[in-house]
């Protein structure tokens, strides 16, 4: 099938160090692919190749057959790929409710005069965004926590509101970096089920670095393993799992650590 | 070829003291992550304790030079533990810089109050004879060469002091990775409050050292800040080297675009160069590249 | 229940209507004053715009105020403009100097693009003391007077009305940009600004509405200024009046528009209050900008929502938080995560 969103020869070098060398990924449209590898792999470094915040230093990255390299990364938010990060990322300045009105921030149109004059069509994209805000607060049952400030939610929450302000505005691409960290057992279990009904239902295609082995082997498609900036393996789970080259990769980089 | 290395004299002179200034700066931004927007008042009022002590009791200046300096050390404690770190525990940087500009305000309002108004200058007397030396062609006032020499010297031990001692040895750690200094027992708020300390001596001993070239008054803290700052930015705003080679730099850049285009220039040249660096060149000469971490 | 009373919408209308009838009672002087105060309510809503909302330190708001009034006042002496040309003329041009700013705002964040803004602004006062043949040099000069026609009132009270209705206009425009995605936007970056893009917010579009909307009005209030005072001089432009700016904003609240009104009010009384007592200004100001950073840093506006129940505040003030900077000026994306 068609690869949503290609990675092509792709090399982030500093000034000898190679973080990324020469990657080549297809990821499939609709399926949720795991990126795991051990500490200093290169998996954060890929994701922020791809949504635009770190320059390859060569090779491209492809998004239905649009070149994404050299893209701001607002540009490509704008394109249909969203991001999540380790550390919380809402704004502790807004109440719930209007972080995830930001996530529908590339909804509106009507600029600095429609705001100034409060125009008919800025005051109906408000309602709209306030309303679509609502509902998927709602779909992830936070809709009692509208008009909490940001900062008043737990780390757990935090994560669930994050993940629904990726989604709302219908994205293609979502690149999940490592959602289920500092995450208890349960909440791991309910982000698998979210992982799950998100793909079935929205078909968005995920990508999720992840090291909690368990969570990424259970819920991924397809698995994409990243070792010293170099992509060692990749296959079904249970393919990878049996893998001598990744069982070395894990293994190996331990010793020489 | 006379006229310049008169300016070359003058603009070594002024840098060794800005470099002496931008010290202190580095040293606490390594520290701390933040620039202490206080720290031209800490020259300021080292300066004008120097004269209460030498002009106005009559002691003598190398005494006046060590009581300053000692003075100086504690007022940096004072401001450290009054102001900068409940600051930096509480809130965020923006707070902090804020802060810390009100805080050089109201010093400098005091320093105006205790000694002298708007158009007040204090002078001091010069240390030897202000006559020139020749020295096979080139100009030289012996005062620039007392000044340059203690400046010198007053660098050696500030970077003998971190790279020897203990405390100072300290200090770096501290500075480089703080979550290590504090497994390992240093009590970082300590080392904190005394690098800035540290900071604050180092400038008003820039100060005393300065008053007999110059005049003092309570905006030359603002002034000599920004000089200073522009200094530790053309080195690079971690480098100890940076910050010296930066403030050299900067003083002769002054002397020659002053003497050469206009002399108006001199009290701009920084601020072209802040701007300039900033946006051209942010790591400076010597500083480090954002580590990227893989 | 008195809260519910004084509701904030409330009190910034109660404001501009105790400042609309000053006129009709106020010797010049006490006029005069209300008029900085007005002055002051634009300068602290356009700098809370750009560091309470968007959360960019810059320094360069006396600047602008002082680019505004020379702007207008050189235009209407060197060309003998009138004033209704020369005035958006002047707050156009610091606008559009205050929208290069953002370019740096860019690349640089915290200390950096605070000192270099500062920087920017001791530049821009040594041209005005040094430029004599275009700026009239440190001595500053008088723009010719504005000529209102045959209206009914007097000078002074012709230029403060002017000044209260561009006041009120700019106000709403504040009100209304914070009240909408526009407003979010700003907060987002300020909060967290890889979040901000990574959800399609063009950092370099919103950063320069900032810096633009920042300057406009310092602009606006320095064109004003040359009307009132009827003289343009470097000192009035200088590092004590960005400091009054930046307490004023701080004491009313960052982050709050009503707060901006409050602390525009507020500062304009303690300076008239200081000349009283003759107590060092710089001491007072300075004093009040670190004392409320170390004790209340959310502002005035906070304490009234504490005692005044009804006062609806919209959660926008900047929070508190203790965060350690990067150790250069790193692009953003450097911070963005390990592995």
């Amino acid at each position: 099938m068609q690869s949503v969103l290609q990675v092509i020869g792709a090399s982030v070098a500093f000034g000898g160090v190679h973080a990324l060398d020469d990657i080549s990924i297809d990821f499939k449209p609709g399926k949720i692919t795991g990126i795991i590898g051990p500490n200093g792999a290169g998996k954060t470094t890929l994701l922020n190749v791809i949504c635009g915040m770190t320059p390859a230093t060569s090779g491209e990255v492809l998004l239905n057959g649009t070149r994404l390299t050299g893209m701001k990364p607002s540009r490509i938010a704008g394109l249909g790929l969203r991001r999540t990060f380790q550390a919380s990322q809402l704004f502790a300045g807004m109440t719930v409710l209007e972080n995830m009105m930001v996530g529908l921030h590339l909804m509106s149109s009507s600029g600095l005069a429609g705001a100034v004059f409060r125009t008919t069509k800025m005051r109906t994209e408000e309602a709209e965004m306030r309303r679509r805000a609502m509902e998927a607060l709602d779909y992830v049952g936070f809709a009692h926590f509208a008009d909490r400030p940001g900062s008043a939610l737990s780390f757990g929450q935090q994560r669930i509101v994050e993940i629904a302000r990726t989604l709302i505005y219908e994205p293609k691409v979502v690149l999940l970096d490592e959602p289920a960290v500092g995450l208890s057992v349960n909440r791991v279990a309910e982000l698998d089920a979210l992982l799950r009904r998100i793909r079935d239902e929205r078909g968005i295609t995920l990508i999720m670095i992840e090291h909690v082995i368990r969570l990424v082997m259970g819920v991924s498609d397809w698995i994409v393993v990243l070792g010293s900036g170099r992509k060692i393996a990749e296959g079904l789970p249970d393919t990878v799992r049996a893998d001598q080259r990744v069982v070395e990769a894990y293994l190996g980089h331990q010793q020489h650590a | 070829m006379e006229m310049f290395s008169y300016l070359l004299a003058t603009g070594i002179t002024t840098g060794a003291l800005y470099a002496l200034v931008a010290l202190g700066i580095v040293v606490v931004y390594k520290a701390t992550g933040v620039v202490n927007f206080a720290h031209g008042e800490m020259f300021m009022l080292g300066g004008f304790m120097a004269f209460t002590f030498h002009v106005m009791f009559g002691w003598p200046y190398l005494a006046s030079l060590v009581l300053a300096v000692i003075g100086a050390f504690v007022l940096g404690i004072v401001v450290d533990r009054v102001a900068f770190r409940p600051l930096m525990q509480r809130q965020s940087l923006v707070s902090v810089l804020l802060a810390m500009v009100g805080l050089s305000f109201v010093l400098k309002g005091v320093a105006r109050w205790l000694w002298g108004g708007k158009g007040d200058f204090l002078t001091f007397p010069p240390l030897v004879s202000p006559e020139p030396i020749l020295f096979g062609g080139i100009m030289i006032m012996s005062q620039q060469l007392v000044v340059v020499g203690a400046a010198v010297a007053v660098m050696l031990v500030f970077v003998l002091f971190f790279r020897l001692t203990r405390a100072g040895r300290f200090m770096q750690a501290t500075a480089d990775n703080p979550k290590a200094a504090k497994l390992v027992g240093l009590r970082t708020d300590r080392v904190y409050m005394y690098t800035f300390a540290v900071g604050a001596a180092v400038a008003g001993a820039a100060a005393v050292l300065m008053a007999p070239l110059t005049m003092l008054y309570p905006d030359i803290g603002f002034a000599l800040f920004i000089k200073a700052f522009a200094a530790a930015v053309l080195g690079g705003l971690t480098s100890i080297t940076g910050a010296i080679v930066g403030g050299l730099l900067i003083g002769i850049i002054e002397q020659l675009s002053a003497g050469y285009i206009d002399t108006g220039l001199q009290e701009v040249a920084a601020f072209i160069v802040i701007m300039v660096v900033m946006v051209f060149l942010p790591t400076g000469l010597f500083g480090q590249r954002a580590g990227r971490r893989v | 229940m008195l809260g519910h009373l004084v509701g904030r919408r409330a009190f910034c209308l109660a404001v501009f209507a105790f400042l609309f009838v000053i006129p009709f009672g106020a010797n010049q002087y006490f006029l005069f004053v209300a008029n900085l105060m007005i002055l002051f309510i634009i300068l602290s809503l356009g700098l809370n715009l750009l560091i309470g909302f968007a959360g960019q330190l810059a320094f360069a708001n006396a600047s602008m105020y002082g680019i505004g009034a020379y702007g207008t006042g050189l235009l209407m002496k060197h060309f003998a403009l009138p004033y209704w040309f020369s005035a958006p003329a002047g707050t156009l041009i610091a606008m559009s100097v205050g929208t290069l700013l953002a370019l740096p705002a860019l690349r640089l964040s915290g200390i950096y693009l605070a000192l270099t803004t500062l920087a920017f602004a001791q530049f821009t006062l040594w041209l005005m003391m040094h430029w004599t043949p275009v700026t009239f040099g440190a001595g500053g000069f008088v723009p010719p007077p504005i000529d209102f026609g045959s209206l009914p009132v007097s000078g002074g009270q012709a230029i403060y009305f002017i000044s209260w209705v561009v006041c009120v206009l700019l106000f709403f425009v504040a009100k209304h940009t914070m009240e909408s995605p526009i407003g979010r936007a700003f907060v987002a970056i300020r909060d967290r600004e890889i979040a901000a893009q990574s959800l399609g917010i063009d950092l370099l579009k919103y950063k320069a509405l900032a810096f633009a909307m920042s300057g406009f009005f310092a602009g606006a209030a320095g064109a004003l200024y040359a009307g009132v005072l009827g003289f343009v001089g470097p000192e009035s432009f200088d590092l004590l009046q960005m400091v009054m700016h930046k307490a004023a904003v701080v004491l009313g609240g960052m982050g709050s528009i009503a707060g901006s009104v409050i602390g525009g009010v507020l500062i304009v009384v303690l300076q008239e209050g200081v000349k009283e007592i003759a107590f060092p200004i710089e001491i007072v100001f300075g004093g009040l900008l670190l004392l409320f950073m170390l004790f209340q840093p959310t502002g005035v506006v906070v304490l009234l929502k504490r005692w005044l129940p009804g006062w609806q505040e919209p959660l926008h003030y900047a929070p508190r938080r203790v965060r350690r900077a990067a150790t250069q000026p790193a692009p953003a994306a450097a911070q963005a995560g390990e592995d």
